[in-house]
């Protein structure tokens, strides 16, 4: 298949942009032609609900690997986050935007912390924020004592299990994220920076950047849009749960990686991650539809990444 | 990992000061236990953690508590701390059958009386605390196939594969689904005890199975509640009877309100107070007339809840 796409001959440039699209293409038609419950309306609503925590810490997380960096505090970030937002959301107690502020507030923070750490404390993102990994996650659970935080408010519960205009709410506030995000990276000049910074730091350092600044703003990002997700999380299973998210960080790395963001920074897009984001929540799925056993589906699910990158790669070259 | 231990470090430190170590009973030295625990980030570890320390505190036995985060390396580590800290005895809840075996066998050759709480280890301890998990299982699909007049369709959560509850569980549930020829098993799959991922397993099954699903069977209440809220969203929790172990708080609640059709209790207090009883006996050398109490699972449906909540 390679070999024929090989022989064609496409504008420049086209299949390195569009190869990882092609290939989610080619698993959605694989799955709709194994399964009869895969290609209908309703249960692409639910892949959609589904992906959309994991997308809204992709996009966050895409932000730090352009500008060079990395975030492996996600997952414990979305525990604490979640437990401190379901704290101020049992029913009766505080309007809907207190703990939705507090969650994002919180993600805020830890962003910050790790963001100065890095850049002021001159400590390597991978350190600082695999200590803020084990550190968010202590946090969680001395909030919530260890236990899950329940009896949830059903307008915050909404957050995660609600339409509006007859889509869930999940999914609309992922769709939101992902133009914002598109725009600030796209058209702004923190933006620019941002590729800049993590291209070539010394040359963006030369030319007047401030690097710091740049780098901090997208800590800042994607502890907040972790927050946001904690707050969507904790809503869909109405608990805030200390022990939520473990190893969700993974992940939300590999579908940045899938979408063709390099790790060592500089290159990458939104556009790209959204559909590392639906590849691997597509997998998850159509795994599930087929009734593969656990076992396998965690084989098939490692093999059908690298394939989705190397074929990306060879069409790269 | 260095960051791991630096922080439970820290945590038991802060554990420790909550302590109150002034506590002598008969003017002599007090007691002191260490306690490794299977993982503080489980509800009902931390239950029965409570339970130990509240009854260490009124008996003025002096209570270390170590979190083992599921790994038996660590775990095995802790106990060698507590020998070399010549602690009286040890309360071990154990990660592993096979893998948390060293420690048990460590403290023994040390002299220092070992007792095991919530689960089995290959290694025989000086004594044992806690219940059976296949039983929890066998309750569980008893009722399933109750509230089914033993036919129909079920789909089967497990729990973390190849960890000692979803194996006991399962192998439980197995016993029971031999006897009901009728009932038949459309899919099984793990969702690692976490209810995002259960809810997500539920909503994919409620696309390629529908309304052929007549039960769901989970293997901790976590997963149970997932189920139950994909259910209710796709409006079938009317047709479908879900069951799920362990009688966390929600999930109690749940069954109260007639959306959850049973759990299965198990009692973290009693277990809980059986090992520091049993541990404070035998590093006084007290005769110990059972040295291996088996606390029943009790199901817990709407008729009981009553004697279940607070």
């Amino acid at each position: 298949m390679n070999m024929n796409l090989s022989k064609i001959k496409l504008p420049s440039g086209y299949l390195s942009k569009y190869g990882i699209f092609i290939a989610f293409l080619g698993i959605c038609v694989l799955l709709s032609l194994t399964t009869p419950y895969f290609f209908t309306p309703q249960n692409i609503l639910i892949i959609l609900r589904q992906v959309s925590i994991n997308g809204i810490l992709a996009i966050g997380v895409t932000f730090v690997i352009i500008a060079g960096g990395i975030d492996l505090s996600l997952g414990s970030v979305l525990a604490l986050t979640g437990v401190v937002a379901a704290s101020f959301a049992h029913p009766g107690t505080y309007p809907l935007i207190v703990p939705v502020l507090l969650g994002i507030g919180v993600g805020i923070l830890v962003g910050a912390v790790n963001g100065l750490t890095i850049t002021v404390g001159r400590v390597a993102p991978f350190i600082v924020t695999l200590g803020m990994m084990t550190i968010a996650r202590g946090l969680a659970l001395v909030w919530s004592n260890g236990r899950p935080v329940t009896n949830l408010s059903p307008a915050f519960n909404d957050i995660g299990g609600g339409d509006l205009l007859h889509i869930p709410v999940p999914i609309l506030l992922f769709v939101l994220v992902i133009i914002i995000s598109a725009v600030i990276l796209k058209y702004t000049r923190t933006g620019r920076y941002i590729y800049a910074v993590g291209g070539n730091e010394n040359a963006a350092r030369a030319s007047g950047i401030r690097i710091n600044r740049v780098k901090l703003f997208a800590y800042i990002i994607c502890g907040g849009l972790a927050g946001l997700a904690g707050i969507v999380l904790a809503a869909r299973i109405t608990t805030g749960q200390p022990n939520a998210g473990i190893a969700y960080e993974l992940d939300a790395i590999a579908a940045v990686v899938i979408g063709g963001t390099s790790l060592m920074g500089g290159r990458g897009s939104i556009a790209g991650t959204v559909i590392g984001v639906l590849i691997i929540g597509v997998i998850n799925n159509g795994l599930d539809l087929l009734n593969v056993t656990s076992y396998y589906q965690q084989i098939i699910k490692g093999v059908i990444i690298i394939s989705a990158v190397l074929l990306d790669r060879k069409n790269a070259q | 990992m260095k960051f791991c231990s630096i922080f439970s470090l820290l945590i038991t430190g802060y554990l420790l000061s909550g302590c109150n170590p002034g506590a002598n009973q008969d003017g002599g030295k007090s007691i002191v236990v260490g306690a490794s625990m299977l993982s503080l980030q489980s509800e009902f570890v931390v239950n029965v953690k409570d339970a130990m320390e509240n009854y260490a505190g009124e008996n003025g036995v002096k209570l270390i508590v170590n979190d083992a985060q599921r790994t038996a390396d660590k775990q095995v580590q802790q106990i060698e701390t507590f020998i070399s800290q010549k602690v009286d005895a040890i309360i071990l809840n154990p990660c592993e059958v096979e893998a948390s075996s060293p420690a048990v066998e460590k403290a023994k050759a040390a002299g220092i009386p070992v007792i095991n709480v919530n689960s089995e280890t290959s290694a025989t301890p000086d004594g044992f605390v806690g219940s059976d998990d296949e039983e929890s299982g066998t309750i569980a699909m008893e009722q399933i196939a109750k509230l089914l007049g033993g036919k129909g369709n079920i789909v089967i959560i497990d729990g973390y594969m190849g960890q000692a509850a979803q194996i006991k569980r399962a192998i439980g549930a197995k016993r029971i689904l031999e006897k009901y020829p009728d009932i038949n098993v459309l899919a099984e799959q793990t969702a690692e005890w976490d209810r995002a991922k259960a809810m997500s397993l539920m909503e994919n099954w409620i696309q390629s199975y529908g309304d052929k699903i007549n039960a769901v069977f989970a293997h901790n209440d976590e997963m149970g509640m997932g189920a139950l809220q994909a259910l209710e969203q796709a409006k079938l929790k009317d047709k479908v009877v879900v069951v799920s172990i362990d009688a966390i708080a929600d999930a109690l609640q749940a069954v109260k309100d007639g959306r959850l059709d049973a759990t299965v209790y198990q009692d973290a207090k009693g277990q809980g107070e059986g090992a520091v009883d049993m541990a404070v006996k035998l590093a006084r050398k007290e005769p110990v007339e059972n040295k291996s109490v088996f606390i029943p699972f009790q199901l817990v449906t709407k008729e009981n809840i009553a004697s279940f909540l607070k």
